[in-house]
């Protein structure tokens, strides 16, 4: 069965390397100085466009891992590949799928009325939890409530956004 | 809320309920900022989109002066018969051996306003000269209403600006010490409704009230023609508060391919070629930079570690009337332009096209094709040279309107806001107050539909996303067969399919245009979902919807596709007179020098029925829809590889029409430098 296992370690490789140029493509795009670091603020919004879903706690630790001793403002991409490959391979921090979500919402609707006034999503948003700047509420807001009944029909928020997220 | 059910039940169920809206809120929170994430990402690549398409353009404009370039170097230029062909897109300019007087008597003969008769029926602004400021008024007010201004004004107003540009030297001192303050507006590319609302907000020129317009006032946006007059305008009231500094795109043969021309043409009709006569004499005088209070310097696009004021202080700037052609007085034999003259040429060059890099040195841009990238030892070696402490400069659209680079040393500003797309990019001035000059930033987005509704971040993205894709399938379109045969080279079982890496290597290699394929490969193929391969067909198929001239085939759509910007250049520059129209002796003269330099000879007679069969509606004249329908345009890359120098040059003229059948067959052949493209 040599053959088989070899067979198994090639698959393994060149899913290895795929990832690898995948977590590439991604940190160069932020890598404006093309000398193969970004900036410490941006690499949460590399981590989670590589389709990871950490929370800022777990957001937290990974940057520890790959900081440097005496923190400098950038992310080297050597002790960055590491740490991507290791989570995109054991595939952590998944999304949520789509009923989860929904899930979430009813409970911040504690009536069970099948919608949040933007009051309602303002004050779980911006207290509880991991609390939104106020920028990122606005821009959430923005989008989310409906422009004739003003409140938040979330069924359909979270649908349409799923769908425009490809 | 939830308050009435928790009170009636126990501390131990409100205290769970708490938790579970805790860890909802956390998830729709994680949720919401993964979602902005890869928003962002889409935003990001949409402007590397954006970019190396615009600069892929000026690459091919850039072109021309390498070739020129290459001819410099060589001290022999009987060789080939270079020149006759230089000669052929020189005409026309002037000849070179006009002196300045009579050249300038010339001109002014030429476009002597008196010739041009205001009808009765002309409703638009009258002007007076010397203007005043009610009069200004009235003009903006005009142009808010879409009038127009009457050649004659228009030519008059031109005529009074290059006498006070005249009198300008190269490099302005502007002086905060009256007025306090200065505003510094970076490009306006046509766009008229950006400078309408930087006076808004910051009021229309003034004694005390001084701007500095660092170039590139046209090509691109519609409005090219209002936007100089307006500038124009506030000079002439204010030629001491308005500082006007040269652009790369203050420059007829930028003119020729990004759409200041064509305006102009369609605008001024009859006028045409007395006005664009005019305006390259008018740019050609604009200053080069401005320095302020002998501490900023002003200039449209950077330095280089060559650039000198005292040398460009001296230069004669009326000779560069374009920057991408040997200087005036040259264009008979450049062979013997003088080492001190090339010096000055390459510095204006590298002061109108430089971008700043993050990198030490300097070095050639290789991606604009023009000018240098200089880095921050550059510029501070620079700005210790002539004590100055700081470089504003424009010429690079940016996200916010504004950025700084080099340690705080180098500030760009950008005026022109929407500048790719509708939501791409704001708009941006800067006023610099004070005796310790300092910086404050004013931002805005001019809106061009009356759309009242404020859109979301996540719909200006897609927006602005969906247009880059556009472009980029043009892009892909217009290389079909080369990416066909590539993929083709992969996809080793002929099964449609190979895998994503090695569709991002064929993509990257054939289109050059160094973007993240990966994350653009789902926007622009499909994959197996069974074994996430590449169907590679696919990269092709939302494109026949935009197929455009369907009854030719694909190969013909192709090429037009790849070749329209080209053929248009070289269109302009047959129509030496710039009349829209080629005449059929522009067309015998080019043509015949063409075909002299490709060594295939003719007789006038067959060069003269070639003319006749392209006059399609056999008005005696071809207009550029007649250019492009009846040159049956054949890529024969690979085969008949002219040259590769310049696009002009390898315009080919190998087979003749055969009689009798109208249109022309198959007589011109374009090829391209595939290298460089």
């Amino acid at each position: 069965m040599a053959g088989n296992e070899e067979q198994q370690k090639d698959n393994a490789d060149s899913l290895i390397a795929d990832i690898q140029k995948k977590i590439t493509e991604a940190f160069d795009i932020f890598d404006h100085e093309s000398n193969k670091t970004v900036d410490v603020r941006e690499i949460g919004t590399i981590i989670r466009s590589l389709g990871c879903c950490p929370s800022e706690a777990e957001l937290h630790d990974m940057l520890a891992e790959i900081e440097e001793e005496e923190p400098t403002g950038y992310i080297r991409f050597e002790k960055f590949l590491p740490m991507m490959t290791k989570v995109l391979m054991e595939r952590r921090y998944k999304p949520a799928p789509e009923d989860q979500l929904l899930k979430a919402f009813q409970v911040l609707d504690q009536d069970g009325k099948g919608y949040l006034s933007p009051e309602e999503l303002t004050k779980y948003m911006l207290e509880e939890g991991e609390p939104f700047l106020q920028e990122e509420l606005e821009e959430m807001l923005s989008a989310a409530v409906d422009p004739d009944k003003r409140v938040i029909l979330y069924k359909d928020y979270v649908s349409t956004m799923s769908v425009e997220d490809v | 809320m939830g308050c009435t059910t928790s009170t009636h039940t126990g501390s131990n169920v409100s205290y769970t309920k708490s938790r579970k809206a805790i860890s909802a809120a956390i998830l729709i929170q994680k949720w919401y900022r993964s979602y902005v994430a890869r928003l962002e990402i889409r935003r990001r690549y949409t402007w590397t989109i954006f970019q190396s398409i615009e600069y892929a353009g000026e690459q091919d404009q850039i072109k021309l002066f390498n070739f020129y370039n290459s001819i410099l170097s060589q001290m022999n230029p009987d060789q080939d018969g270079y020149p006759k062909l230089i000669k052929v897109f020189n005409q026309r300019r002037r000849t070179s051996t006009v002196v300045d007087l009579e050249e300038e008597e010339e001109l002014l003969r030429l476009t002597s306003p008196s010739q041009i008769h205001i009808n009765s029926s002309y409703n638009g602004p009258h002007l007076s000269f010397p203007l005043s400021l009610s009069q200004l008024h009235k003009l903006v007010q005009a142009f808010r209403r879409k009038q127009s201004l009457h050649a004659r004004y228009f030519i008059q107003i031109l005529l009074e600006t290059r006498l006070l540009l005249k009198q300008k030297p190269n490099i302005s001192k502007a002086s905060t010490s009256i007025s306090n303050k200065i505003t510094i507006c970076g490009d306006l590319h046509g766009k008229l409704g950006d400078l309408y609302m930087i006076f808004h907000k910051n009021g229309l020129p003034a004694v005390d009230n001084p701007y500095i317009f660092n170039g590139d006032f046209v090509d691109r946006g519609a409005f090219s023609v209002e936007v100089i007059i307006v500038l124009f305008c506030c000079f002439l009231l204010h030629p001491n508060e308005v500082y006007l500094n040269r652009g790369n795109h203050e420059d007829p043969v930028m003119n020729i391919r990004y759409g200041f021309v064509k305006e102009i043409q369609a605008k001024y009709e009859g006028n045409a070629k007395k006005i664009l006569r005019l305006i390259e004499d008018v740019f050609s005088w604009l200053p080069l930079a401005t320095v302020i209070d002998n501490q900023i310097l002003v200039v449209h696009g950077g330095i280089s570690d060559t650039v000198d004021l005292d040398i460009l202080d001296k230069t004669d700037r009326h000779r560069f009337v374009s920057i991408m052609e040997p200087p005036r007085g040259f264009s008979e034999d450049i062979s013997h332009v003088p080492q001190d003259v090339l010096v000055q040429w390459k510095q204006i060059l590298d002061l109108l096209w430089s971008d700043p890099r993050h990198q030490l040195g300097c070095t050639s841009n290789t991606f604009r094709g023009g000018g240098t990238y200089f880095g921050p030892d550059v510029t501070e070696s620079f700005l210790e040279k002539h004590k100055l402490k700081m470089l504003i400069r424009s010429h690079e659209c940016k996200q916010e309107g504004y950025e700084y680079s080099h340690n705080g040393k180098v500030l760009t500003v950008f005026s022109a806001s929407n500048y790719y797309e509708y939501g791409s990019n704001r708009g941006a001035y800067v006023t610099i107050h004070g005796p310790e000059h300092r910086c404050h930033f004013v931002q805005y987005m001019s809106h061009h539909s009356p759309s009242l509704r404020k859109i979301t971040f996540t719909q200006r993205v897609c927006l602005t996303e969906a247009s880059a894709i556009d472009d980029l399938r043009e892009r892909i379109v217009s290389s079909k067969s080369e990416l066909t045969e590539s993929f083709r080279h992969y996809d080793t079982d002929n099964k449609g399919k190979i895998s994503v890496s090695n569709w991002c290597i064929c993509m990257e290699m054939v289109l050059e245009m160094g973007l993240p394929w990966r994350t653009l490969r789902p926007r622009l193929a499909q994959i197996d979902n069974s074994d996430g391969c590449v169907l590679w067909e696919t990269t092709f198929e939302q494109l026949s919807i935009r197929n455009r001239y369907s009854g030719n085939g694909p190969s013909i759509t192709e090429t037009l596709y790849r070749h329209k910007d080209n053929l248009e250049t070289i269109f302009m520059h047959i129509d030496r007179d710039n009349s829209g129209f080629i005449s059929m002796n522009e067309f015998e003269d080019a043509f015949g020098l063409l075909s002299q330099q490709l060594d295939i000879h003719f007789g006038d007679q067959e060069i003269k029925e070639i003319a006749s069969c392209l006059d399609i509606n056999k008005d005696g004249k071809i207009d550029f829809n007649e250019f492009l329908e009846a040159f049956r345009i054949v890529d024969r890359h690979g085969k008949d590889k002219v040259s590769k120098t310049s696009n002009l040059e390898t315009m080919d003229a190998s087979v003749l029409p055969s009689k009798g059948k109208g249109l022309v067959q198959k007589e011109h052949v374009i090829t391209e430098d595939e290298e460089n493209r």
